[in-house]
């Protein structure tokens, strides 16, 4: 009851303060989530709505558009009007996508990038009762497999099992072959197909993985990540055991906008987004889903370049695309 | 672990949680009684307004939402032949037949009894069974899914009406309009214009193939009958009446629970499972889809049994079954609490406190139904000039609503027209929306199941479930053969 005094007599400040110089925002906002309800980026587009609504001083509505690997809710956002009243979360999915299928895809720079919002680190994990201890006992068990070994991932180019054809490239075995995908949709069932031993491994997003290593249901064996996990202290990362395409890969999440969007909106998002920064419910939040953020430490348009082109070189090493 | 118990009653047994679970349990039974809005749509709406409330109560509002909402979709299912979810879908086969009959009330109560029951029993199995049903959840790889849900299939030859051939033409057409988009390994398939890329969506197939032609009807056919409803105090359903179907509710809500443990199954493939059993093994199995209150027992008890049920992966492994509950996983994670193995060792407090809410809320939809029930079944005094556009204006707002999207709409529409040619065809409406359904699952888990043992087809029968599942579908087969052979022998001798 406190909290919804609190919101409302904050909500009733922004409101009430000092006529901004420019009219945005005159009504809500939406903020499209381009994947389904109850994931990853729903929740963290749905952290985002609520901690910058008070700053913004209107509603921020989240849409979930999701479909064709999010491509469905990107190209709504690139076709909007760029009024800065429908942004995006972006994916790392936003620079994979056209990296990989450039004929069906949105372009990776239809838009206006805002800011990066958070780095969402990918994990490596088996079950917790299989024989394997670190990254060499499962690619030599993979090796002697004969690619009977089976992992999870949303699809051949999707990011989780991109994650994993990295890995295997990065061992000199054949991405494709070396080990066979089993498609799933979404992280929960993802986590699920692991769990009930009908996969060997899966190479995914860290938040639906952390309760089942917690409980040792789940063994981590690598971090997709620049840096290690806080509550992983020590599972190395892809980097750190000399992976050099495996290294480059990581999850992450931005704010896109239509592209051409006039400079003062993007300046007031980028302003409500250093306040968001610091905001305790959004780092507190940030850390429950296991990412860290990023708001302010990167730069967007030069990041989101440097994906598209490390995805693009990939899908032509594994033969999605031709050299 | 008793004083625990006292004290998480004490922290439930609050006014505040009381209002809200009321709320959400009634604001569930009308979204969901209303065509094109769906229990997902209300459950998402409500989602952030949880930021605001602790824990447990947060949780109790979306669960009440969703099981408000799973029954909500018999009342229109059966007062104006729309179900308002898709689980609902089997409901409407003898519901309508009913309400034509003018027995709508009688109807309604059936709907209403199954719901809470299968709902209640639920909740049991949740609280005493979550352990072993979440591990036999596990063992379900794509091989058993894919012999399950097969088997699920079967429950077209039961509601295919007079012509078994006509229903699997039906269920085919179904089936076809399933592979519509992006298929596992993402290729597109039928997708003429981008929107299609994502394939159709449940909502607008069900309300157009099952509303539409109803509405469409009318105009073109001036069929409108004038029936005045009976009232509703000489409705109620019988002691005899009641005692009759307890079986099929039993069985609902057995089948209910266990299949809603198993991710990805769901209210609706539980139901028409449920549905399909209960008109075989009913001693009235001649009177199904002609108005027959155990056909709606089975189909009420089963969807609302799958509610309870589908907190069991949630809870117990973290694991979403559907969209609704990974929700309801976002909630809990907003909230600090983390579902999976840990959550019982380390909240067992919330828990005990769930439990409550969860067993308070299946008496609180009884009374929610029967208010609600009340001011819908006012709906049949409504004229049938005044009443089609509205349905078809409400049909039309819940599907734009959803997501928005304008081609929801056409898709809505486009199949209104399909279901109109398919009626003056004779062929009936059912099996293509269970084919619909199931057909996904069907599919997807045959490629997995044949993708980990990399062509293999023996990988389908190469576990003690798939066995069971494959003798079940032979025996119902045969049966069904059986009956077609015989149907057709006295057919011979009464030419």
């Amino acid at each position: 009851m406190k909290k919804i005094i609190g919101t409302i007599a904050l909500t009733l400040l922004a409101a009430g303060g000092p006529a901004l110089a420019q009219s945005y925002p005159e009504k809500s906002v939406t903020l499209v989530v381009p994947y389904g309800p109850g994931g990853a980026s729903d929740l963290a587009g749905r952290a985002l709505a609520e901690t910058a609504q008070p700053i913004l001083g209107q509603p921020v509505t989240v849409m979930n558009k999701p479909g064709a690997g999010g491509m469905n809710g990107a190209r709504f956002v690139s076709d909007a009007d760029a009024d800065g009243y429908t942004l995006l979360l972006a994916r790392v999915g936003m620079a994979l996508s056209p990296a990989v299928t450039p004929e069906s895809a949105v372009p990776w720079d239809a838009y206006t990038f805002v800011s990066a919002l958070e780095a969402t680190p990918m994990i490596l994990a088996v079950r917790g009762d299989a024989p394997y201890e670190n990254v060499d006992d499962l690619i030599n068990a993979v090796k002697d497999s004969n690619g009977a070994m089976t992992y999870a991932a949303s699809g051949a180019t999707a990011i989780d099992g991109f994650t994993t054809q990295a890995l295997l490239a990065d061992n000199d075995l054949d991405p494709l072959t070396a080990a066979t995908l089993v498609p799933y949709k979404g992280g929960g069932a993802l986590a699920t197909a692991l769990l009930g031993g009908h996969v060997d491994f899966v190479a995914m997003a860290a938040a639906s993985l952390m309760p089942h290593i917690e409980s040792g249901d789940m063994k981590a064996l690598m971090v997709f990540a620049p840096e290690r996990v806080d509550s992983l202290p020590d599972v190395a990362t892809a980097d750190e055991l000399g992976y050099e395409k495996a290294g480059q890969i990581t999850g992450w999440s931005a704010l896109y906008a239509p592209k051409d969007m006039p400079e003062d909106v993007v300046a007031k998002w980028q302003d409500i987004l250093g306040q968001v920064a610091t905001d305790e419910k959004w780092l507190e939040l940030a850390a429950r889903r296991g990412s860290i953020s990023t708001i302010g430490s990167v730069e967007m348009p030069d990041y989101a370049k440097s994906q598209y082109e490390l995805f693009n070189g990939l899908a032509k090493d594994f033969g999605y695309l031709p050299q | 672990m008793l004083n625990e118990i006292l004290v998480a009653l004490a922290a439930v047994a609050t006014l505040q949680n009381f209002l809200i679970m009321t709320a959400g349990i009634w604001g569930g039974v009308i979204v969901g009684a209303i065509p094109g809005m769906t229990g997902t749509m209300a459950v998402t709406l409500a989602l952030p307004f949880t930021f605001y409330m602790a824990p447990v109560p947060s949780i109790l509002l979306l669960v009440a939402l969703y099981k408000g909402s799973t029954y909500g979709g018999s009342v229109s299912a059966i007062l104006i032949k729309t179900p308002g979810t898709a689980s609902a879908a089997c409901t409407a086969l003898d519901g309508y037949p009913l309400a034509q009959q003018g027995k709508g009330g009688k109807a309604l109560n059936m709907a209403l009894y199954s719901s809470v029951i299968g709902d209640f029993l639920s909740n049991i199995s949740l609280i005493f069974f979550a352990a072993p049903l979440a591990l036999l959840a596990l063992h379900i790889g794509p091989p058993e899914f894919f012999m399950l849900m097969l088997f699920a299939l079967t429950t077209v030859a039961g509601v295919s009406g007079n012509s078994l051939l006509l229903g699997m033409v039906s269920a085919a057409l179904g089936l076809l309009l399933a592979t519509v988009g992006e298929d596992l390994y993402g290729s597109f398939r039928f997708a003429f214009v981008p929107d299609m890329q994502a394939g159709l969506s449940i909502a607008p197939v069900l309300i157009g193939l099952f509303a539409l032609p109803e509405l469409i009807k009318l105009v073109v056919m001036r069929a409108a009958k004038t029936d005045e409803a009976a009232p509703l105090g000489a409705q109620h359903v019988t002691r005899d009446e009641f005692m009759g179907s307890l079986r099929s509710i039993l069985k609902g809500s057995v089948i209910g629970s266990i299949l809603g443990a198993i991710p990805g199954i769901g209210p609706s493939s539980a139901a028409f499972f449920s549905y399909g059993e209960a008109q075989r093994s009913s001693k009235n199995s001649a009177n199904f889809g002609k108005g027959e209150l155990e056909g709606i027992a089975a189909s009420e008890s089963a969807n609302n049994g799958a509610c309870g049920a589908t907190m069991i992966p949630l809870l117990a492994l973290g694991v979403p079954g559907d969209v609704i509950t990974g929700v309801m996983l976002g909630a809990f994670m907003i909230q600090g609490l983390t579902p999976g193995p840990l959550l019982f060792q380390t909240n067992m407090h919330e828990i005990y406190m769930l439990f409550i809410g969860m067993l308070v809320s299946s008496v609180l939809l009884f009374f929610a139904g029967k208010v609600t029930m009340r001011m819908f079944t006012k709906v049949a005094l409504i004229p049938q000039t005044l009443l089609t556009p509205l349905v078809l204006l409400l049909c039309i707002f819940g599907i734009y609503s959803i997501a928005s999207s304008t081609f929801d709409v056409a898709v809505l529409l486009v199949m209104g027209l399909v279901g109109f040619g398919m009626f003056l065809l004779n062929i009936p409406a059912a099996p293509f929306l269970i084919a619909f359904i199931l057909g996904p699952m069907i599919e997807e888990n045959l490629r997995r199941a044949l993708a980990i043992s990399r062509g293999d087809p023996a990988v389908l029968l190469s576990s003690p479930i798939t066995w069971v599942f494959a003798v079940l579908i032979i025996f119902v087969l045969g049966l069904t053969v059986r009956r077609e052979f015989l149907k057709s022998k006295e057919r011979r001798v009464q030419q």
